[in-house]
């Protein structure tokens, strides 16, 4: 399915992603496509002199936010929002990969939630990620209580927080779920913009209902509402509100240089679809058919196809190996119906009503349940049912929090997998890494590589003076043995050799390592480089 | 008169000129240079129908014997028009291109009267040392000779500026003063020739000069009846300066010298000779490789291997020394010059247009670096794909006669309605015809199937049709509508 995936050249943007060049390719024919930056997200970074990217976005905003005018109007809502609005302030602790070995730099925030149903805080997932600390605050009420992640869910920048004092919901009232609200109605924005300790509201209209990338992830799309209130750093993970009732959570936005007046809440159907997947316990992610599609509306291709000249059907261009729907879908498949609905010639289909994209029948599905899929397979009409399950190679493409790198440290020199954050820590231009991790699903990299380890430092000692230049460098094999994640680096190093011969991928030259010279060069690498730790292979953080 | 004191700069050695120029009035036909104004009109890779816009450049040329004159190939690439003007007359005659190499960076041209050049000294062609003060020689807009100093500080192995060519280079220090058409700029010690300017860096002060030892291969090269250019082995190497590598290959401390061999590329003369990744050079000739790569020349000392190779002549035999599996061998090899035209992913396309072949609407083309480089920065701007190809192409590409055929643009027609979306992406066949280079097309296109034209592509959305009939019916429409002089231009009939 044309999976909300969001493609490279649609999603990076020069201005806030420095390590990953924007790749805008020149239309020949002058084609004119627009293509927005992906939005910033909310929270308010209070850590000024790290310049990472929250910070820099926080203080976008301050300067975006000193030229709005202040709300004229508070709604009578107001006052029920009080007793259920919270103000959240995360100690986060953000990985470092190229210093995999320490905790990583130490920066506080601030965001938004509220209280719902079952004594439980929402917020956003990147008000709370990589959260070592967080301190929740009400509005009428003093103390501060100290509350963990129950569970996050980076896939829709979504997270529910649990308080063990019970005194904290004393005086709380729960707020309620509203549906979609209409396009032109008026919505009111409660959160701690810019930080401030007292509640904000900001008021503005529906502007537009759509899917729309989640940066916080910048792999996923799902619905999103576009509203034209001021939103700022800080308001993330607070209500919107109509009449009474929950209708988003704020969650992101563009700074004025891009975009006037754009602001976006995630929609009651993804909060509640995230509600009820964690309501066994455990919190499974959004399901995805994992192929694409192409649409078919040149009648030549229709004909060729023996479709008739009605509209429907797009055809299956690519089925992920990974996926769920491998041995189920072929290429030069047509689509014509998902569950009941039949799917139109652009991927769209009927649903309640409206015309959404065939996508959002499965991202309101879960883990385990069945799509059936009206098939046309060399002219026959067929049903397929699929099973639904998340496709593991497309999590590396996406931004990854509350992990810690893993590493292995041989002989000074520095082996890693490949995810992005790893890319944007290191600002890596090297073109066959960037290659391997772009088209790592496309052209099923992961078959050959489920993980791209990667030579990504040397730490400079007379055993490795003449490594330098294997830097960066993708592992191919360690004395014959194929290697294929960072666990296949780990046990190749622990084999007993008296030389270990490490080939890198399109490197002819071998890196040869004898075993002497690294076992004498050990204690004096980690003395001189404060390695607190040789290597790291599960990516766990554990936050009591 | 100072003028003519200038021109005596020229005649005398330049150092002397600084030293105590004398006044004497000299005539003008001991300039051995001229002006040449070049007119060069590149195609357009985008628009493989079009050309860019003409863009004209003054420049200078050396006069060598044989009434040629001596320029950059940069100067001529896909040049319109050539002339020739005397600096101080002002007298113009049109020229024409006699040999040109894109890789060495020198073309030989010849004025269209044999006469013109008949009342100018020709410059021989010397070589030149490290240390040497020689003078780099300009024209002032009124004709008279601009002339600076400059020192040979350096004699090295540099890229040229088609990419992956690497020649000797002298390199130089001296502060060049900017004057209009100084392109092509000569390099004289005293009175001859030593090279031709290549690049000036304003910021370092670093000339970069092709020397007269590449500017006498060429015109050796060019008098002879088939111009082979400059050989190559066809083999990367790394140095071998790690005594843990040194052990691993099973060269015992003794030894010094040596280089890994990294790749070794399809078709090429080291290929030829069943050499291998993994072998190490320890000799060319008679000449020792070091651990870096370089041998000891007897004019310019330690120099890369690079230069040894290009300095022979194209299917010139030279003997190879390696050890292999830690016993020592002596390969023969035969060193060839590779074309441009043997890459899958050619590496320059000049005074050549793009082929291109419009069906539907769908532009077909071959990719090739000329195309990426439309995009400027290609390394960032082009299809990340294309570019990965392409630099890994030795790589990726077994069969170097194949060329890729891609879907560069859809040029929107009713053929294309749904279409429209579609680019840079690799065709593989059409009507089940395997294409290796789109000449392929003009054939593929001839048998639809079932009255369509079934076109594959290497990715999303891997297969879509035309209707042959409509697509037949839309040629004329497309070249009406988009201005395309013709529906396709492909090369002569395929070489086999």
């Amino acid at each position: 399915m044309n999976k909300p995936r969001v493609s490279r050249d649609e999603i990076f943007a020069p201005e806030f992603f420095a390590c990953s060049p924007p790749r805008t390719h020149r239309q020949p024919l002058d084609k004119r496509v627009y293509s927005a930056p992906p939005p910033v997200i909310f929270r308010l970074s209070m850590t000024r002199i790290v310049l990472s990217f929250a910070a820099v976005c926080a203080l976008r905003f301050a300067f975006a936010a000193e030229t709005d005018s202040a709300p004229t109007k508070l709604p009578n809502a107001g006052a029920a929002i009080r007793k259920s609005l919270i103000r959240i302030a995360v100690t986060e602790q953000e990985a470092n990969y190229k210093v995999p070995w320490t905790p990583g730099n130490i920066n506080s925030g601030v965001g938004a939630g509220f209280v719902i149903d079952g004594q439980r805080v929402l917020t956003n997932a990147h008000v709370v990620s990589n959260a070592r600390f967080l301190g929740l605050e009400k509005e009428n009420d003093p103390k501060k209580y100290v509350a963990t992640v129950e569970h996050i869910a980076h896939d829709c920048d979504l997270a529910v927080l649990k308080v063990a004092d019970p005194d904290f919901f004393k005086n709380t009232a729960p707020l309620n779920f509203g549906g979609i609200p209409q396009i032109e109605s008026q919505v009111s924005v409660y959160g701690y913009p810019i930080g401030g300790d007292r509640m904000s509201v900001t008021t503005g209209i529906v502007s537009r209902i759509d899917f729309q990338a989640y940066t916080h992830s910048l792999v996923d799309q799902h619905l999103a509402i576009q509203i034209d209130a001021a939103i700022n750093p800080g308001n993330s993970g607070g209500p919107v509100m109509q009449e009474g009732k929950v209708v988003g959570v704020a969650f992101q936005g563009y700074g004025g240089e891009v975009a006037q007046n754009v602001g976006y809440m995630i929609p009651t159907p993804v909060i509640g679809r995230f509600l009820k997947d964690i309501s066994d316990g455990v919190y499974d992610k959004y399901m995805d058919l994992s192929v694409s599609t192409f649409n078919l509306q040149n009648p030549a291709m229709r004909r060729a196809l023996g479709l008739a000249d009605d509209d429907r059907g797009v055809m299956v261009s690519s089925v992920a190996s990974a996926g769920c729907s491998a041995g189920k879908l072929k290429v030069g498949d047509v689509l014509l119906g998902i569950d009941e609905h039949p799917i139109a010639s652009d991927a769209f289909v009927d649903l309640e009503g409206e015309r959404v994209q065939m996508a959002e029948v499965v991202e309101r599905k879960f883990k385990g349940d069945d799509v059936k899929l009206h098939v046309l397979r060399d002219k026959q009409e067929i049903d397929v049912t699929v099973k639904l399950d998340a496709a593991w190679p497309f999590s590396m493409q996406a931004n990854e929090y509350d992990v810690a790198p893993r590493y292995v440290l041989f002989g000074g020199l520095l082996f890693q997998p490949v995810s992005r954050s790893f890319l944007e820590n290191y600002q890596l231009e090297d073109l066959r890494v960037r290659y391997f991790f772009d088209f790592f699903i496309a052209d099923e990299i992961y078959r050959e590589h489920p993980e791209i380890i990667i030579l990504s430092a040397v730490l400079p000692d007379p055993i490795n003076t003449y490594l330098g230049e294997f830097k960066n460098g993708i592992l191919d094999e360690i004395n014959g043995d194929k290697i294929k994640t960072l666990d296949d680096v780990a046990n190749a190093l622990r084999k007993p050799a008296d030389e270990y011969v490490i080939r890198l991928i399109g490197v002819g030259r071998p890196l040869v390592l004898e075993r002497a010279a690294v076992e004498a060069a050990r204690e004096r690498i980690k003395m001189r480089y404060n390695v607190l730790k040789e290597q790291n292979l599960r990516d766990t953080v554990n936050v009591e | 008169m100072r003028n003519a004191t200038l021109l005596v700069c020229a005649w005398l050695s330049a150092a002397a000129c600084f030293a105590a120029p004398p006044a004497k009035a000299v005539k003008e036909q001991h300039i051995s240079i001229v002006r040449v104004n070049a007119t060069n009109q590149a195609w357009d890779f985008f628009h493989p129908w079009s050309k860019h816009a003409p863009v004209s450049r003054r420049a200078l040329g050396a006069v060598l014997a044989g009434d040629h004159v001596l320029v950059t190939a940069e100067l001529v690439a896909n040049a319109n028009y050539l002339e020739l003007e005397k600096a101080e007359s002002g007298e113009r005659m049109p020229a024409h291109v006699e040999v040109v190499d894109y890789e060495a960076n020198l073309a030989l041209l010849k004025p269209d009267s044999a006469d013109f050049l008949r009342d100018m000294k020709p410059l021989e062609v010397k070589d030149a040392a490290v240390g040497d003060r020689v003078a780099v020689w300009q024209l002032e807009a009124t004709g008279a000779l601009l002339i600076t100093d400059a020192l040979l500080t350096t004699v090295e192995v540099t890229r040229y500026p088609i990419d992956d060519t690497a020649l000797l280079t002298y390199r130089l220090t001296s502060s060049l003063q900017y004057r209009e058409g100084s392109f092509t700029v000569p390099v004289v010690k005293n009175g001859s020739l030593v090279g031709l300017l290549m690049r000036y860096d304003t910021r370092t002060q670093n000339v970069d000069v092709i020397p007269a030892p590449v500017i006498d291969h060429f015109l050796h090269d060019a008098a002879s009846k088939h111009y082979g250019g400059f050989p190559r082995a066809g083999v990367l190497f790394a140095p071998m300066r790690d005594p843990q590598l040194r052990r691993h290959a099973g060269l015992g401390p003794e030894t010094s010298g040596g280089v890994f061999l990294t790749q070794v590329q399809k078709g090429s003369a080291a290929e030829q000779a069943g050499m291998r990744v993994g072998d190490v050079l320890l000799a060319i000739g008679d000449k020792a490789i070091d651990q870096d790569g370089n041998y000891l020349d007897k004019l310019y000392g330690k120099i890369s291997l690079v230069h040894l190779i290009a300095s022979k002549n194209d299917g010139e035999k030279v003997s190879f020394k390696i050890l292999r599996d830690h016993a020592p061998q002596t390969l023969p090899v035969t060193l060839i010059h590779r074309v441009a035209e043997d890459y899958v992913i050619e590496p320059y396309t000049i005074d050549r247009p793009p082929k291109y072949y419009v069906i539907g609407g769908l532009v077909l083309q071959e990719l090739s670096r000329q195309y990426l480089k439309e995009w400027g920065e290609y390394l960032k701007k082009a299809p990340e794909r294309f570019v990965y190809y392409d630099r890994y192409q030795t790589e990726i590409f077994k069969d170097a006669r194949k060329k890729l055929v891609v879907l560069s643009q859809v040029l929107p027609s009713a053929s294309t309605v749904g279409y429209e979306e579609l680019n840079y992406l690799v065709v593989t066949k059409i009507n089940d015809v395997p294409l290796t280079r789109v000449d392929d097309v003009a054939r593929a296109v001839a048998n639809s199937v079932n009255g369509f034209h079934k076109i594959e592509f290497e990715e999303n959305p891997r297969v879509i049709y035309l209707d042959a009939k409509q697509t037949a019916e839309d040629e004329k429409l497309l070249m009406r509508n988009y201005g395309l002089p013709a529906i396709s231009r492909l090369g002569a009939l395929s070489a086999e």
